[in-house]
Formats: structure tokens, sequence, C-alpha cells
């Protein structure tokens, strides 16, 4: 097993086949595609693609589930601020009366346009982070020759997350070991005893940052002067190559998204209207 | 020779602290030496280290009196970034000197600074990947693998640099008594493969003093105690000072003040135990000539 940003992909995952670029690469441009798709039935559609990628590349599917409950808060967000707190709209057609709040049909259909255009771009996400490790993305980003300060600060902020959560922990258990525990008691008691933890976390991730300049400064790294201008030999992109078939995936996914366009914009083929699903939500609700 | 380091008179003071963290020290350390530095917590062990390698001044707040000379050059004349290539550091804790996300990324940071071709990177990773038992940790996250691996990832990373100074303070100080037995082996070969000068500041005497050609002992930020290893551990007040040789040197320190050993003290295992068969070889003489 390799472990991920998100979790762990057996070794054996056909994913490990492509080049990290390609996989940054998918995850800019394959993310915007719902944005020039309205009808959600082929957002939706997007989305079990997806879905069948990450089986396909092996990730194990139970860790999707916990994705379930943000969906659904997502979800119950978006279809409560475009409906009952929508506001009133004369021109728009009520197709029910919810406690005095007219629901519109105009405003539920742009919820779901919304929450299935998220939905795959989420998914995307999901997939890039599930397939790649810390190492994958600065070598996708190094590989396009994006500036090291740029990747070295990306890489960092990764790796600062994971240590700030390492330091979280190690402050819970040395207070709860002196007896201030916030287990079981209201929310408004641990969101107001919540300080108890910031403080000490605020106070080591200064400690921290003044060691991780040491141990820069102390490798000889420099962000000016002439040690900064030394060309940098980039020797982690040793490791990688580009094959045929990730310059294949490269050309496929950019004739997707140029398809995607000409179909989108020149010929408006995912456009509301013509939308079987929405015609059928419609003709149901009226 | 010239001395690689030269200390002349140098005071430093921390802004918040009443007392000065070092006063008036003076040193000089030569190129190739082997220098063990120690004393109490707060003795300015830590802080002697960070000005040998210009993070005292560069990265800290503080009044500074005196030189730290560095291969004929003060340290605050090198340029941002030069002086660590000539000094590396490794520090007490292994976590907070990490700067990658593989172990292998973590060693070829510094070779990147240096801007090294991929080709020497190459071979000076497996040099050092190879005196360090690094193998099979490449590929892990610097921060998944265990206290020892981690320092002796620290340990390699400076290596791989080829600086011409070592400092490092207490990287042992963290670790198992096998791990820290792992990381006196990776210093034993470079002692005796390498031409580096090493400065160390180590609490466990027993395994730095086989390795050191002085010692220096630092208490509230003054020398007071400065001498060849084998000198420096002859003084019987050693103990009175805070200082705790190995058992083996106390012993002997022992039987010496009781008028049963004249000699000179060992300082390893084996001169101990080679001057103890001698004594007691020639109490057998001893006794057999007077037939006991």
């Amino acid at each position: 097993m390799n472990k991920t940003l998100l979790g762990y992909v057996p070794k054996e995952s056909p994913i490990y086949e492509v080049h990290p670029f390609v996989k940054l690469f998918f995850l800019l441009v394959v993310s915007l595609f719902p944005l020039f798709v309205a009808a959600p039935e082929w957002n939706f559609g997007l989305l079990v693609f997806l879905l069948l990628l990450m089986f396909l590349c092996r990730i194990d599917m139970r860790t999707l589930r916990i994705y379930v409950p943000v969906a659904i808060s997502m979800g119950s967000i978006i279809l409560l601020s475009y409906t009952v707190l929508g506001g009133r709209h004369a021109e728009f057609q009520v197709v029910a009366n919810v406690f005095g709040f007219p629901i519109y049909w105009e405003r539920l259909r742009d919820a779901l346009v919304v929450y299935f255009r998220i939905l795959p771009m989420i998914a995307t996400m999901v997939f890039f982070l599930s397939t790649s490790r810390e190492r994958d993305v600065i070598v996708a980003m190094r590989s396009i020759k994006m500036p090291f300060v740029v990747t070295y600060v990306f890489a960092m902020a990764l790796r600062s997350a994971g240590m700030v959560l390492e330091d979280f922990h190690i402050v819970r258990q040395a207070e709860q070991a002196r007896g201030f525990d916030t287990t079981g008691k209201s929310l408004a008691y641990k969101i107001r005893k919540y300080v108890m933890y910031m403080i000490p976390l605020f106070a080591l991730s200064l400690r921290r940052a003044e060691e991780f300049t040491n141990a820069l400064v102390a490798r000889g790294y420099s962000f000016t002067g002439k040690a900064a201008k030394i060309k940098r030999a980039d020797y982690v992109l040793t490791h990688y190559s580009y094959k045929i078939h990730d310059y294949i995936l490269i050309l496929l996914i950019t004739a997707a998204f140029g398809v995607l366009l000409y179909l989108s914009l020149g010929l408006g083929f995912f456009e509301l209207d013509k939308s079987q699903f929405i015609q059928w939500l419609h003709q149901i609700l009226s | 020779m010239e001395p690689i380091i030269q200390i002349v008179n140098y005071s430093w003071k921390y802004p918040d602290s009443e007392n000065p963290a070092l006063n008036g020290v003076n040193l000089q350390i030569m190129p190739g030496e082997f220098v063990g530095i120690i004393g109490p917590n707060g003795a300015g062990k830590t802080t002697l280290a960070l000005s040998m390698n210009g993070l005292i001044p560069g990265q800290y707040h503080g009044i500074k009196q005196g030189e730290v000379f560095v291969l004929g050059k003060e340290v605050e004349e090198y340029p941002k970034g030069e002086l660590q290539m000539h000094v590396g550091m490794v520090f007490s804790d292994p976590e907070a000197q990490f700067t990658a996300m593989t172990v292998e990324d973590e060693l070829v940071f510094g070779l990147e600074n240096l801007g090294l071709s991929r080709n020497d990177i190459k071979e000076r990773l497996e040099w050092v990947v190879q005196l360090t038992d690094l193998q099979r940790l490449l590929n892990k996250p610097p921060y998944e693998i265990s206290g020892g691996q981690k320092q002796r990832v620290a340990l390699a990373a400076v290596l791989a640099m080829k600086p011409q100074v070592m400092v490092l303070d207490e990287p042992t100080s963290m670790l198992d008594p096998l791990s820290r037995k792992r990381i006196f082996q990776v210093l034993r070969q470079l002692r005796e493969t390498q031409q580096h000068t090493i400065i160390m500041i180590e609490h466990s005497l027993e395994n730095l003093t086989p390795l050191t050609d002085r010692m220096i002992l630092l208490s509230e930020g003054n020398v007071v105690l400065h001498a060849d290893t084998r000198s420096f551990f002859q003084d019987p007040t050693l103990v009175e000072r805070g200082v705790y040789p190995s058992e083996v040197i106390q012993y002997f320190h022992q039987i010496k003040k009781r008028g049963w050993y004249e000699d000179e003290i060992p300082i390893t295992l084996d001169e101990a135990i080679e001057v103890q068969e001698k004594l007691l070889a020639s109490l057998k003489v001893f006794n057999d000539r007077k037939g006991l």
C-alpha cells in the first residue's frame, strides 16, 4: 500500500503508471467540465465516470462513505439557500408552499443545477488526492517549470497541515492528563474552552516556524541573495518520465475538453431547456 | 596550520535574559579535529553551536561582542547561504530539521542548494545512503519513521553536503541506546574515513569520549575546562564540576583517590580492561612472591 494524501492505494494500482503531471492536468481540466454543463444528468454521468475511475484505480471505495454526510449537508444548504431563503419573486412559478414560504420552480431547478455541478468537482478533487502523494503534487508542479519557491511553499503547506493536527493531539493529550477534558460536555462549553487548545497550539506553531527557518538556513537555503539564484537540479524529476500513454491521456483530456466546449458553447447541447431530467421534473412538479 | 574556527572574546546575550549566554569565550578548532563540548543545561552549548553556523546572529536577536571566524572569515561577512555550505549543523530534535516530503528529497535538498548537477547529486546520495544505511527508507516521509532513523536522516542530509565543519547539537538526546549507538557508529566511520572537522555537543560521555581529540566544558557561558581528551579526564574535580564521565573513568578516579592506583586514568572500556588486567597480574606476582 502507498500512502496518499487522502488514504492508501495498493502498489499494484494502474494509477502509478501515470505521470503525476497527467493527474494534475486531469484535476485542473476535468474539474472545469461541470462549469460548461448545466444539465444535471450529464454532470451526474461525469460523477459516475469518476467513481468508476476510482474503482479502476483500486481506491478503497468504502472510504468514500465519509463524503456522504458532506454531500447531504451541502445539498441541504444549497437547497435551503435557493428555496426557503431565496427571497420572493413574483415572476417565478410557485410549485409549493412550506410554512408560508413559496417554493419556486426556477429556484429549485437552479439549486439542482448548482448541486450537480459541485458534486463532480469535489469527486475530481477526491480522485486526485486519493491517488496522489505530496511528492506527486510537487513533481507535477515542477515538471511544468513552476518556480521552486511556489512548489516548496505548497509542499510545506501540505506538510504543516499534518503537523498542526499532530500538535493538536499532543496539546489535547497533555491537557487531558492534567484533568482538562471537554469530552461529553456541551457544544457551547467546547467552543468556549477551545481557546485552551488554541493558545498552546499557536505557541507551538511559532516555535515550529522558527525551527523550520533554522533548518532551511542551516541547509544553505536562502530566499534572497546569491544563494537564491543557484540553478536547482530538481533531482526528484529524475525518477519520473513521460511515457506514450501519458501523452495519449493528455491528448484525450484536452480533446474531451475541446469537444465539451464546442458542444456547450457552440451547440448549446448541455443547456437546461435540452435537459430531459429537468423537463421530467418540471412536469412532475407542475 | 590555520584554525578552521577561531572564536575571540565572544559574548552573546539574548534580549530577554539578564546574563549573557556566552561570556568572553576564546576557542580555536583545527581542521580535522573531533571536539566534544559538554556542560549542564543552560551552559551556552547550543548558543555556541548556533554561533559557529551563523544562525546566531543571523536568525536571532541579541547583543554580540567579539568575533567568530570560520575559515578565516568573520561569520557576519559571509553572504546569505554561503557559510552553511562550509558548516553543517544537526539539531537535537530530528523532527525540527526536516524540510522535505520524503527521505530522499530531504537528503537531496541541501545538495540542490549547493547547485550540484543531477549526476553529482546521485553520486553523493548513494554514498551517504550507504554510509548511514538508509536504503530502505528513501521513499518514506521523514516524519513517519522512528526517532533513531529520523536522526540518521538528519545527519545524512548534512553529511551529503560534505561541509568542512559539522556541528552536532545533542543529536542523540532523544534516542534510545540502540539508536544512539548507530549514530555513533556513523560518526566513528566518518572519523576514520573522512576529513571533516566535527564539533559535537553531547551528554552521553561513554560514547563521545573514544571519538574526541579534545573536550571543552562550558558552564554559565564560560569555558571552564579545555584540554585534549586524555588530559581532560585526568582531572579529579570533574564530578565536582558537574561532569559525570563513564563509570570506568569514575572507578579509576576512586581507586586512585584511595591510593591503589597511580598511573594515567584509562578513558575507554578497552583501555580500562587492559589496565585492570595489568593490575591483577601484578597483584598475582605480588601474592606469589609473598606466598599468599
